[in-house]
């Protein structure tokens, strides 16, 4: 069963307390988030009920959130998920030659996991790094100018981290 | 050198913290505006002639004068980080570097508007930005300029950061405010605008992060004094986001009195094409304004100097110009494919389309596989009558302007790069090999004189 720890469910009554008394669900999207981040990168059905129940909510109200924005992940994903930017500046910059180069080191296509569940690869659209491109987004951050050599590196990084 | 009144203290170190930013003059026009009323704030600011720097370009004072107060009901400032207009990466330079400008604009819009509750909706993915806001929240906080009673004045204000989760839709700001509420990005029909039923049915104003970092500089200088600087009604500085197939990628601050030429070209903004390349076009406002290509960019169509402010960018209309929009600045160098470029572009219009609307929902998706099509040596040449028709059918008929946006650049590309299409059609195993190239469209335009 799906549940946050007290300090996590601090966080929520936090969350709640920044709108109008009521409003309870504008929390949903941050809420939602966390639940993300803790239940194992992505969002289960289980863990959308839970929300609902924490946010007295329709567990209806929390699936049509979810499938709406394209951060929550509605199926598991690998621990490193490589989001490549795919849109016109990107484009320009050889992003297409990045996404080959990712795809064909570790086997995968986009929207594919590796076997060992550690590389998810997906291509996104604009995030807002245009005069940085190529780059993708890889959890909390941002990797900018991408060439092979740093996608090597950041797939070495990735496996020492993991281990 | 242009002046500079928004990123001129990027450079200095530490300036994210609150102790350097205070010691270099930050938090001065909180001072200054409470010593005056949230009326004299809103005149200020009017006076400026501040436009919009979030795409539309509307008169910022005027915005906030329509703000409804109905008796008892709270109303709210909303601050619009959800940046996501492909070409566009100025607010997060903003938020990144001079959080504490942010914070002070904001604190001065929300006693001007009467905001007790001001929110920053930030685009999911700019994920390590919340924390650098909420920071910066927290060290004005301690410091007395958010929380109550600020600096003795009875207005209480509170700032809080709503992350967002990756649509580029709720950067419309109905959709904004549906999803602050906790719910799908679905634009809703105005009227009632946001000023008088925006979040949880109260009064609402909607700003771009650049448009509210700018009432520091308004206050400072006074309204009167910021309208000087550029030219007619494009006052003040704009920062645009320069990207693509030029030397310096990055965010310049203009201050809206230089030549489009002198923008690509010149040392100080983007030192001209990379690797000794000739420009072929150029979108000059995001993703979704019209792209133009070189002889039409630089010059106007009646042979004027084409200037980066609102109303050289669109002389001409949409016929012969474009935007400033949000200041996304994509450069397109001889290399590259405008049919290409146009299918990247409608394939993320119909990502983002919230599929309320049938002309937006089914236009984008059709248009985007046609133009894979034609990207791919399988079109024809009926196609691209057929791309001009669906476009023409999406355009002003929906509820929000993401179908406008869809649009014009389709639009557009057919229109100045008509030939490039047919190109395409007509070599559909060359069109796999090579691209167009620069073709016609940095020759000189004959200029019509009229008889």
């Amino acid at each position: 069963m799906v549940k946050f720890s007290d300090e996590k469910l601090k966080k929520v009554d936090e969350i709640v307390a920044r709108y109008p008394a009521g409003k309870q669900k504008s929390a949903l999207l941050p809420v939602l988030h966390l639940a993300q981040d803790e239940f194992g990168g992505w969002l289960s059905a289980e863990s959308m009920d839970y929300v609902a129940s924490l946010l007295h909510l329709e567990p209806i109200e929390v699936y049509e959130v979810a499938t709406f924005y394209s951060m929550y992940n509605l199926k598991p994903v690998g621990k490193y998920m490589f989001e490549v930017c795919q849109t016109g500046p990107c484009m320009i910059n050889g992003c297409d030659d990045i996404i080959k180069y990712i795809s064909d080191t570790l086997g995968i296509k986009p929207g594919e996991t590796t076997a060992d569940g550690l590389f998810s690869l997906k291509t996104v659209e604009c995030l807002g790094a245009c005069g940085y491109a190529p780059m993708m987004q890889l959890g909390k951050t941002f990797r900018e100018h991408l060439t092979k050599e740093k996608i090597d590196g950041i797939i070495a990084e990735c496996r020492r981290n993991a281990n | 050198m242009g002046r500079k009144v928004l990123i001129d203290k990027a450079h200095i170190e530490g300036i994210r913290f609150y102790d350097v930013y205070r010691k270099n003059g930050g938090y001065a026009s909180v001072e200054k505006a409470f010593k005056t009323s949230p009326a004299d704030v809103v005149e200020e600011v009017k006076k400026s002639g501040l436009r919009g720097r979030g795409g539309a370009g509307f008169p910022t004072g005027m915005k906030w004068s329509f703000i409804a107060k109905p008796e008892g009901v709270p109303r709210h400032l909303v601050c619009n980080a959800d940046e996501s207009e492909p070409g566009t990466f100025k607010d997060r330079y903003l938020m990144e570097f001079l959080p504490h400008l942010l914070i002070e604009g904001l604190i001065v819009s929300s006693y001007a508007l009467g905001s007790n509750a001001t929110y920053i909706y930030i685009r999911g993915e700019y994920a390590w930005i919340v924390d650098i806001l909420e920071q910066a929240i927290a060290e004005a906080k301690n410091n007395g300029w958010l929380g109550k009673n600020i600096l003795g004045t009875g207005f209480d204000c509170e700032i809080y950061v709503h992350r967002g989760a990756g649509a580029y839709i709720c950067g419309e700001e109905t959709a904004l405010i549906e999803s602050l509420e906790g719910k799908r990005g679905n634009p809703r029909i105005k009227p009632p605008f946001p000023a008088v039923k925006g979040a949880w049915d109260r009064p609402t104003v909607v700003n771009n992060v650049e448009t509210l970092a700018a009432v520091v500089p308004i206050i400072n200088l006074g309204g009167e004094e910021y309208a000087k600087i550029g030219i007619g009604k494009s006052t003040g500085t704009k920062l645009i986001s320069a990207c693509g197939n030029i030397k310096k990628q990055g965010v310049y601050e203009i201050d809206m009195t230089i030549s489009v030429e002198e923008f690509i070209y010149s040392d100080e903004y983007c030192g001209g094409i990379a690797n000794g390349k000739r420009l072929k076009a150029c979108i000059p406002g995001g993703s979704s304004v019209p792209i133009l290509p070189a002889n039409l960019l630089l010059k106007t169509a009646k042979g004027d100097t084409r200037m980066m402010t609102y109303e050289s960018l669109s002389d001409g209309g949409f016929t012969t110009g474009s935007m400033m929009g949000s200041g996304g600045f994509i450069v397109l160098d001889e290399d590259q494919c405008v049919v290409r470029n146009t299918y990247t572009f409608a394939r993320f219009y119909r990502h983002e389309s919230c599929g309320q609307c049938s002309p937006c929902r089914e236009g984008t998706g059709w248009m985007e596989k046609i133009l894979k099509n034609i990207e791919n040596g399988k079109g024809k040449i009926s196609d691209i009558d057929l791309l001009w028709d669906i476009q023409r059918k999406i355009e002003g008929n929906t509820i929000c302007p993401l179908g406008d946006a869809a649009a014009w650049p389709v639009a557009a590309a057919i229109r100045h790069f008509r030939d490039e299409f047919e190109w395409h059609v007509k070599n559909p195993s060359e069109c796999l090999q090579r691209n167009y190239g620069l073709a016609h469209y940095a020759d000189p335009r004959p200029v019509a004189v009229p008889a």
